[in-house]
């Protein structure tokens, strides 16, 4: 399995997530419930990217937000 | 000026909020279009603010943040069609593309979700034939170099046409012009054949072009149908479904960063390494890496979560900071002051339920204080306005009248906490699933029912107590179930994170399919990687493996399972504070085509046997034949087993690249290579390979002729029934799960009609079980490839990290809780209880339930002769109130 | 006399866990049904003693669901 090798011996607890769709809101929140501080960087000034679009999603059709 | 958001579709000013639920809700300006940015005008908004909040003087300001790694996820922009002249896109209001569809059919949309032709808003005229054209900016290397498949767009078609047809008063004509429809997804294939059965036209067309006809004011489609016809049809609405592509901006985040991007501008990864870019300490996920749905972008999410925080274990809870609550107010003694929210839910409910006249009602209900209605309940700046009111007006119970509990409670459970009430304190009344959406063609009788609904949920608030938790420590610990790449990946990813694990795997060796599998869609090979992969978890003192072992039997909860595992005739108990269930799948065998009676039949799997061994058959075949879908997509196994297409055609190219000479033919219902395997494909048609489409009523005929077999077919574009002498005939059968019977019983997780494991929401919980502390990954949720597998199995672990990496869990608000006054002492609670959750206090002979075994389901209370015990939060008194006000106006 | 239709009044008592999730689901598919259900949610159909059903009667109810 992937394994970074330069495996830090002071490590920083924080992590940067660029970008807050879908999948930067949850990876964010995963670091963050793990026990890291996360910076959550989005350009626009909503976060929700375009699943925040979609008015409803297969196969529940329950509304996207 | 054009609003983004609504696809230019409704308008917005240079002061806005993106839309209704933002998240920040704060107005921003678009210093491009501002007036007073850009000519010094205007200034009107300072003027007007009472918060004084505007500053125009505000800069960019550059911020250094010193951080252990990265997760890149930028996703995607729409391919913009306008760069098609065939499309006519921009020329008329009815060519919609796929994401301006989506906010046609929007109740927050410009149009307040009203299925009407964007050219004739004024008179509300309704479309009455639409069509949609797949592969617009995919699949498409002449006209705008997207070579790949978009991946989500066959499966978005086929829902906005079925929304479609649900939106529309009278009877809607949906046509989807597609290529290869591509519903490779969990359950996806079930939701076409409906689609089909509700009447949407499926036509294998690729469309020549589009055009607004300006005498008739309607649209005219020119295509070539599958006869070879050329047919002209004419349309109100067109929609593009168009691809998905990397923007500008994250080409240049990338490149300025320096990583690595593919052909197409998308991350470069490796399958091993689903979530790792080129450079260390950065990771990707989401579309970012490759056109993905929201399932698959989710996992990968999860996934670049525990690759991103592997090297930072250390320092875990290092840079956190406490959560701040304000201080629970104490409402003992206090009458109930309830506030009553009602929810328009957009028109979900406000459409047919007149949300004023319950609101008004729900004014004069006893206890009620406080009547709202809302666009939203859920958006985050109503959630704001919540905990203000709640404290203005001194509020102590909440009702909220929307959707169910089952999915909105914990939020509104949340903003009672930030509002300083215990958060028991909120009772919702479900008047959107369970009322306006089920008599929305009798209105009149849903508002009716909402008042009641609403009456009987201020009959319950009125007489909801506080409910307190406590806290048990957690066994920081897993347990995975199947040692398969997927769960030695699980494994290797938690005990680098710190926590040790026991991995069960039932046969005597580790690798699962992994040891079967020749190459990747990359041309990787599978078979050193499983070797290294196995070496490296034998060699990880955190992991204990448990080889020809299996589940007995599970007791406890998240947090703290004591589970029962079997070696031989040993049993041993392990204790662990959560579960990932990674059993795997396999490759069935064929019960048709000759298979198991000539040796020139084989599977997928028996041929990569044959290449990593190498084979003389192999080696000197002459014409070689695939057939796709054998035992899937069919009546008894409706589904898609997702990795063949790709299987066959990256083994169909091994023949052409071994000897060009080699006549390959491979017969299909649809090719399914999705995203960048698209090119694959590409590959196989530019070498020569043959490809020829059939359907379920006409499938191939195989017959033994003495060394090979003879394999028949029809040429759709020819009209001729063609006959191959094969001496390899490779059957691309299908994914079958494992029998998870037993285990599915032992953790109490449920399966679906497949056989698949069942997540607790498709799209945004796809690891996770319904029940807390367990986790599903890999093939046992779904057939799919390496790469997926590896990514599920680390987004599994990231969530089961949520759990393991708190010190403990809250266990208590509703439980049982017994009156030992009352109780006699029977015991008639000790046996109905499932969950031996109850014991009886030999000293005072009374009953007495432990809170972190008591799963809440009141069956002691119904059982007690003595109503001795009560479950909090459904007791007598609440539950007396419901039913009497169900009744009584 | 002006003649009346007959109209249940019908409680239902759902588990939350199952019946009350599929009568959520019904919504969402868009079932239609007639609407002289009133639906009490509660935690486990074994919570539902002979009391409220009892109850449910004397209250003038026509008919009690319960769904478990």
């Amino acid at each position: 399995m992937e394994r970074n090798d330069l495996t830090p011996t002071d490590p920083k607890g924080s992590v940067m997530v660029v970008g807050g769709g879908v999948a930067g809101m949850q990876s964010a929140l995963d670091i963050a419930n793990s026990g890291f501080y996360v910076y959550l960087v989005e350009k626009s000034p909503a976060i929700g990217g375009k699943m925040a679009q979609l008015d409803k999603t297969f196969p529940t059709n329950d509304c996207a937000m | 000026m054009d609003d983004e958001y609504n696809e230019g579709l409704g308008k917005r000013k240079a002061i806005y909020v993106p839309y209704s639920q933002a998240v920040p809700l704060k107005y921003s300006i678009d210093p491009d279009n501002c007036l007073y940015l850009t000519k010094g005008r205007c200034g009107t908004c300072e003027k007007v603010c009472p918060s004084h909040a505007i500053n125009y003087l505000d800069q960019k300001k550059e911020i250094t943040l010193n951080v252990g790694s990265v997760v890149l996820s930028t996703g995607f922009k729409s391919f913009d069609p306008s760069k098609l002249d065939h499309l006519s896109f921009g020329q008329h209001p009815d060519i919609v593309t796929s994401m301006g569809f989506e906010r046609v059919l929007s109740a927050t949309g410009p149009q307040g979700g009203h299925l009407v032709l964007p050219s004739d808003k004024k008179h509300k005229k309704e479309p009455k034939k639409i069509a949609w054209l797949q592969c617009v900016g995919s699949r498409d290397e002449n006209r705008c170099n997207n070579g790949y498949c978009s991946s989500v767009c066959c499966m978005y078609a086929v829902k906005q046409s079925v929304m479609a047809k649900d939106h529309s008063k009278e009877p809607l004509d949906c046509a989807i012009f597609y290529m290869d429809m591509r519903t490779q997804g969990k359950d996806f294939d079930r939701y076409y054949e409906k689609a089909k059965d509700n009447g949407v036209r499926f036509v294998r067309s690729r469309v020549h072009s589009v055009y607004p006809d300006h005498d008739k004011g309607n649209l005219v489609m020119g295509y070539v149908d599958e006869l070879g016809a050329m047919v002209k049809e004419n349309f109100d609405m067109v929609v593009l479904s168009t691809g998905l592509e990397i923007s500008a901006d994250s080409f240049e985040l990338a490149t300025t960063m320096g990583i690595e991007l593919d052909r197409s501008n998308f991350i470069k990864t490796d399958s091993f390494k689903p979530v790792s870019t080129s450079m260390p300490g950065v990771y990707a996920c989401g579309v970012f890496t490759g056109p993905k749905d929201i399932p698959q972008s989710v996992m990968e999410a999860s996934a670049a979560a525990s690759a991103a925080t592997e090297n930072l274990a250390l320092a875990r809870n290092s840079k956190t900071r406490a959560v701040t609550t304000p201080r629970e107010r104490d409402v003992a003694g206090e009458s109930p002051r309830i506030g009553v929210f009602v929810c328009n839910c957009g028109t979900n409910i406000g459409g047919i339920v007149d949300v004023p006249a319950v609101a008004e009602y729900a004014r004069h209900l006893p206890g009620v204080v406080y009547v709202e209605e809302n666009l939203f309940t859920c958006s985050q700046d109503t959630q704001d306005k919540l905990v203000e009111v709640i404290k203005e007006k001194g509020l102590n119970r909440i009702v909220i009248a929307a959707c169910t509990p089952k999915t909105h409670e914990d939020l509104f459970r949340e903003t009672l906490i930030d509002a300083g009430l215990n958060k028991y304190l909120v009772e919702m009344a479900n008047i959107r699933n369970q009322d306006s959406w089920v008599h929305s063609n009798e209105p009149e009788l849903a508002t009716a029912k909402a008042r009641d609904l609403v009456r009987m949920a201020v009959a319950k608030a009125f007489r909801l107590e506080p409910l307190f938790e406590s806290q048990l420590p957690v066994t920081q610990s897993a347990l995975v179930v199947g040692g398969g790449i997927t769960g030695m990946t699980a494994a290797l990813s938690l005990s680098r994170q710190g926590y040790p694990v026991t991995l069960v795997e039932q046969n005597q060796t580790l690798g699962g399919n992994g040891r079967l599998l020749y190459k990747t869609s990359k041309n990787e090979e599978v078979s050193l990687f499983v070797r290294k992969l196995i070496s490296e978890v034998e060699a990880d003192e955190h992991v204990h493996i448990l080889l020809g072992s299996s589940v007995h039997g599970v007791e406890g909860f998240v947090g703290n399972f004591k589970t029962t595992v079997a070696t031989g005739d040993d049993s041993r108990i392990v204790e662990h504070g959560v579960a990932l269930l990674a059993t795997g799948a396999r490759e069935s065998r064929p019960a048709e085509y000759c298979y198991g009676e000539h040796d020139a039949v084989m599977t997928l799997l028996d041929l990569d046997a044959r290449f990593a061994k190498g084979s003389k058959v192999v080696d000197r075949a002459e014409n070689v034949v695939f057939i796709q879908c054998v035992g899937s997509r069919d009546q008894e196994h409706p589904y898609c087993s997702k990795v063949c297409c790709t299987h066959s055609i990256k083994s169909a190219i091994a023949f052409k690249r071994k000897n060009p000479e080699t006549g390959v033919y491979l017969l299909y219902r649809d090719i399914r290579t999705y995203g960048q395997r698209e090119f694959l494909y590409k590959e196989a048609r530019d070498l020569g390979i043959l490809f020829f489409q059939y359907d379920l009523d006409n499938k191939p005929v195989v017959t033994p002729e003495g060394d090979h077999v003879t394999v028949a077919f029809t040429d759709h574009v020819l009209g001729l029934r063609l006959a191959v002498d094969a001496d390899i005939l490779c059957l691309a059968a299908r994914i079958e799960p494992n029998d998870n019977t037993r285990l599915g019983q032992a953790f109490k997780v449920t399966s679906d009609n497949d056989g698949w494991f069942l997540e607790a929401h498709q799209k945004l919980r796809p690891v996770d079980f319904a029940t807390d502390g367990l986790f599903l990954c890999g093939m046992a949720h779904y057939p799919k490839p390496v790469d997926e597998s590896i990514s599920q199995a680390r987004a599994a672990a990231a969530r089961a990290l949520t759990v393991l990496s708190r010190d403990s869990i809250n266990v208590g608000g509703i439980v049982a809780n017994i009156n030992p006054e009352r109780c006699a002492g029977c015991g008639g609670c000790v046996e109905v209880c499932s969950y031996n959750a109850i014991t009886m206090d030999p000293a005072k002979h009374v009953a007495v339930v432990n809170d972190a075994l008591c799963k809440g389901c009141g069956a002691c209370a119904a059982t007690c002769p003595s109503e001795a015990p009560s479950l909090m939060g459904f007791n007598n008194d609440q539950l007396y109130a419901q039913i009497k006000s169900a009744m009584t106006v | 006399m002006k003649e009346e239709v007959f109209e249940p009044k019908i409680v239902a008592f759902m588990c939350n866990w199952c019946t009350y999730g599929a009568a959520d689901l019904a919504g969402v598919s868009r079932m239609q049904y007639p609407s002289n259900t009133r639906i009490i949610r509660v935690m486990c159909s074994a919570s539902v003693s002979p009391h409220h059903i009892l109850r449910a009667f004397q209250s003038k109810a026509d008919g009690v669901l319960v769904g478990g």
